[in-house]
């Protein structure tokens, strides 16, 4: 990153075959929607590309991706839904549960997806960057503006919530469904 | 250690940093209290089962496309007259000087040929742009596709060619930012019934989100009413993103339609 910062844009596409899969992950796992989640990784990479001179390295590059992530995704939902607020339920469920929702819901690790998209974006947020983003706590509580302590009753708080949801959800039948070689859905 | 302390230590456990004299303690609570053993189970499944839900692949291909266009322009803002550049620059400063000599020689030719000279002149110029312009909407890499829309968009009077290409861009191009600035391009001919056509007629298919919010602005913007059904349909509809119909709502009433 500091090879960008000092003008070697071609390093970003470096960066961006590193690191694209981890934000898309984020992005995905917390809109549930696939097109709008490769649109804000364009978003996000364009940001670092564009903030690039604001990058100072000391807590490394990928909290500093990751906040970007979470503000180009916070972004998107404040200038879509001008009257919704980041922390609005729902927020990445936009579509009634049609038929192939249905279906994935008989899967387990579907319907645990379902779940996280049923949590409070916010709290949604917290439980994919603890679980999936390589981040420590400590690293977390800074891109999210606050002290570790509080970050580690809020994951606490969430998973638990998380897993009410997930209980409370219902197996529902299944057909045909496009499906990993496992047989497990894809979001 | 408490069944509280366990509850504020099940983040760091969950994680695996908690140090190893700490997470000895809590597994010795948790073997001799059955709530905490049930409790720190339950969420250590949902823990290790999150992992399990999939997500399949983005398309890696077309979105290092996508940044390398990106690239592309923030090179080109940054180092204005290198590169690429250099090559239009170049074929721009030749044809610039050869209006220039062209009007010189007119004025000291005979005085019934100067303005056919002229007229011929400029009509070549225009037709190398638009050959460079159409070149460039053909190519392979995205970052060319556009330059060449963002090149086609500075034509004074785009040929039929011009829009048709933009029009094809518009309607099949893999890249969503090539597709953002075709409708770009398109709104200097707004005019035209083909284009006002064909932007109803991608805004209707399922699109990129961020496609059919760039093509609903169009719509308003060139209050364009043949649109009124297409926005309906999309504010109705509750497959579409919600962001796109919560657009299209605006559309609509940005187009005089009540709701």
């Amino acid at each position: 990153m500091q090879a960008v910062r000092e003008g070697d844009l071609a390093q970003l596409g470096v960066l961006f075959d590193r690191h694209h899969r981890a934000v898309f992950d984020f992005l995905v796992r917390t809109t549930g929607q696939r097109a709008v989640a490769e649109d804000l990784v364009q978003d996000v990479f364009e940001r670092i590309l564009k903030h690039r001179a604001t990058y100072r390295g000391e807590a490394g590059f990928r909290p500093w991706m990751f906040r970007i992530a979470c503000n180009a995704r916070s972004d998107y939902y404040r200038r879509s839904e001008p009257t919704a607020s980041w922390s609005d339920e729902l927020d990445g469920e936009d579509e009634t549960p049609g038929p192939e929702r249905q279906i994935e819901d008989a899967n387990e690790a579907a319907r645990l997806q379902r779940a996280l998209l049923a949590l409070r974006a916010d709290k949604r947020e917290l439980i994919v960057l603890a679980r999936f983003s390589e981040l420590k706590y400590e690293a977390i509580a800074q891109l999210l503006g606050t002290d570790v302590g509080t970050i580690k009753v809020r994951v606490h708080r969430a998973l638990k919530e998380l897993r009410d949801k997930f209980l409370s959800m219902e197996t529902r039948l299944t057909c045909d469904v496009k499906t990993l070689p496992n047989g497990t859905p894809t979001i | 250690m408490r069944c509280e302390d366990i509850a504020e230590r099940h983040a760091d456990y969950l994680a695996g940093t908690l140090s190893e004299d700490e997470r000895a303690a809590v597994q010795r609570h948790v073997a001799g209290c059955a709530a905490c053993r049930r409790e720190t189970e339950s969420l250590g499944g949902i823990w290790t089962a999150l992992k399990d839900v999939p997500v399949a692949p983005p398309d890696s291909r077309a979105m290092r496309a996508r940044l390398d266009a990106a690239i592309a322009r923030e090179a080109a803002a940054t180092r204005p007259a290198r590169g690429w550049q250099w090559n239009y620059a170049l074929a721009a400063g030749v044809a610039v000087a050869a209006l220039i000599g062209g009007v010189f020689l007119g004025r000291m030719g005979p005085a019934a040929t100067p303005s056919t000279d002229v007229t011929a002149l400029r009509d070549e110029v225009r037709d190398l742009r638009h050959m460079v312009a159409l070149s460039l909407l053909q190519q392979q890499s995205a970052s060319e596709r556009l330059k060449g829309v963002s090149w086609s968009g500075q034509l004074e009077g785009p040929s039929d060619e011009i829009v048709t290409a933009l029009l094809d861009t518009l309607r099949h191009d893999t890249n969503v930012n090539v597709r953002l600035a075709s409708i770009d391009a398109l709104k200097r001919v707004a005019g035209r019934d083909d284009v006002r056509s064909a932007a109803v007629e991608v805004l209707q298919t399922k699109a990129s989100p961020l496609v059919q919010m760039a093509l609903i602005d169009f719509v308003v913007e060139t209050q364009d009413q043949d649109a009124v059904g297409v926005l309906r349909q999309l504010s109705d509809d509750s497959q579409s993103n919600q962001t796109v119909r919560t657009r299209a709502a605006w559309g609509l009433e940005h187009l005089g339609v009540k709701s």
